[in-house]
């Protein structure tokens, strides 16, 4: 008879995911407060923003996010808003994700200095969300006020103050791209660079990152920031101490730990090869 | 329904929308003919929206009568989860329904978002967050120098994960010049061609598309 496997209730894995709890929640609790260096990537982005984009330009942010992806995204998102805020940009926002209305509240609601002194249809609107995907991402692209008729809390497109002067995405000077997926890079590379020559900034998660570089480095978008270290980044540049910067020491920490847990699976595995095989008994 | 109307037809109109797509996009013969290409461009994009949005509540209908049906089969293991979908689908669009007979945008119903602020997405990200415990055991058994590719992989994670994290700036200011140089020329020569693969079998699969060729979109052929 088969032995049964016993389950032990306290393994490596239980050792591994106890220390990795420490090491998250003991920085997110007391703040060591670790310096931050500003990588090029987002420098770029910064100084794109700071440089190059007019004063009260007109932007489009489309948040694209989960929940799931919420503690990544939302950090960059709040902390390039301030800063389009302080240029006096005109910021629409919309979502082509079904999640979009609810993330769209819980950013003002967590972030409410941002917002401060800033009118809804004069300085911001909100698109609410459109079901569609890219075709919805061509139709906006082509005409607002032709894809939709009210924003997301039923205001008529035509009685929004802001958005007398827009409509069509030659209209915009940026459009902002904070998402969770890779295809929506896409969709606004095809429709909204390739076709009317609108530039994209990309805000993505760490691990969608690698794959949305070749559109950087054609200059099919003028940057990107990834991941919750790209928000720190860039909450430092712009003065405001946010979500970002406070889950980077857990982040440092838990990555350290990572790293040791590596190391020692290395000794381990070099031990267990170095030691010699016990030699097998020929069979007559 | 004859071989024409259910398999043909449809060829037909998919081919016919791509052509029309392809030369909506790529071709530009004059101010006028673009101009009626906008129009024409904006009205197939305009029904892709109507399609997707009809297509989320055939997709709500579906999880009812998925999850109504494993009730019928009365498994006790899967009842309560059932249960729990039927209970939350039905309490969502009805709150829903009321936001929108109060005439208010459905996301500010003070019900709806509470349920979706203070349920959903802490069980959301708590979903997410727990993939974190999975790496780390992961990368505990599988980081192994076992041979040369192994070594090279192992170093540019070290190297990745010391580049995003503080604690890397103070081992060595390098980590983070060379976690941007491995993510631009290494990591975008790779990425590369894959994306462009992408479009290359996204222009074969178009053109299977125009010439009937493709048939799988339809289901399984009778």
């Amino acid at each position: 008879m088969a032995k049964e496997e016993k389950r032990r209730p306290f393994g490596m894995a239980q050792v591994i995911y106890t220390l990795l709890i420490i090491s998250i929640v003991i920085p997110l609790l007391n703040p060591v407060g670790l310096p931050i260096g500003i990588s090029q990537t987002t420098k770029d982005v910064y100084n794109y923003i700071e440089n190059t984009l007019p004063a009260g330009s007109p932007v489009l942010i489309d948040l694209y996010y989960e929940m799931a992806a919420r503690a990544e995204l939302e950090p960059q998102a709040a902390a390039v808003v301030k800063h389009l805020f302080e240029k006096n940009c005109k910021l629409v926002f919309v979502s082509t994700i079904t999640y979009g209305p609810i993330v769209f509240e819980l950013l003002k609601s967590t972030a409410p200095d941002l917002f401060e002194g800033k009118q809804y249809g004069t300085d911001y609107v909100f698109l609410g969300y459109i079901a569609g995907n890219e075709p919805a991402v061509a139709s906006l692209a082509q005409s607002i006020r032709g894809t939709i008729a009210v924003d997301n809390y039923g205001t008529p497109i035509a009685n929004l103050t802001m958005m007398a002067n827009i409509d069509k995405a030659e209209d915009f000077k940026l459009v902002f791209i904070v998402s969770s997926g890779t295809d929506t890079f896409g969709w606004y590379v095809r429709q909204w660079y390739t076709t009317h020559n609108v530039p994209l900034l990309f805000g993505a998660l760490s691990v969608i990152g690698p794959s949305i570089k070749p559109y950087v480095d054609a200059k099919q978008a003028i940057g990107m920031l990834t991941g919750q270290r790209s928000a720190a980044e860039y909450e430092t540049l712009v003065g405001r101490k946010g979500l970002g910067l406070a889950s980077m020491d857990a982040q440092s920490f838990a990555h350290a730990l990572i790293l040791v847990f590596i190391i020692i699976g290395n000794i381990l595995f070099l031990a267990t090869r170095s030691k010699p095989k016990p030699k097998e008994v020929k069979k007559k | 329904m004859s071989v024409v109307v259910r398999r043909n037809l449809p060829q037909i109109i998919v081919a016919l929308i791509i052509v029309l797509m392809v030369l909506f996009y790529f071709f530009y013969i004059n101010a006028d003919v673009s101009k009626t290409f906008t129009t024409a461009d904006k009205a197939l994009s305009d029904w892709a929206i109507v399609i997707t949005a009809i297509a989320a509540i055939v997709g709500g209908i579906d999880i009812l009568r998925y999850h109504v049906n494993q009730i019928r089969k009365r498994e006790m293991r899967q009842i309560i989860f059932s249960c729990i979908v039927i209970v939350m689908e039905i309490i969502m669009v009805l709150l829903a329904c009321y936001a929108l007979s109060s005439g208010i945008a459905i996301t500010t119903q003070p019900n709806f978002a509470w349920l979706y602020t203070y349920l959903y997405a802490p069980a959301d990200a708590a979903m997410y967050s727990i993939l974190v415990f999975y790496i780390a055991s992961a990368s505990y058994r599988t980081f192994r120098a076992r041979n040369p590719p192994a070594i090279l992989l192992l170093i540019v994670a070290i190297i990745v994960m010391l580049g995003n994290t503080s604690l890397g700036a103070m081992i060595w200011e390098g980590f983070l010049p060379l976690r941007d140089w491995i993510y631009n020329v290494p990591n975008t020569a790779a990425f590369r061609p894959i994306t462009m693969g992408i479009g290359f079998g996204l222009i074969m699969l178009g053109l299977r598309l125009i010439v009937g060729k493709e048939t799988t979109w339809m289901g399984r052929r009778e």
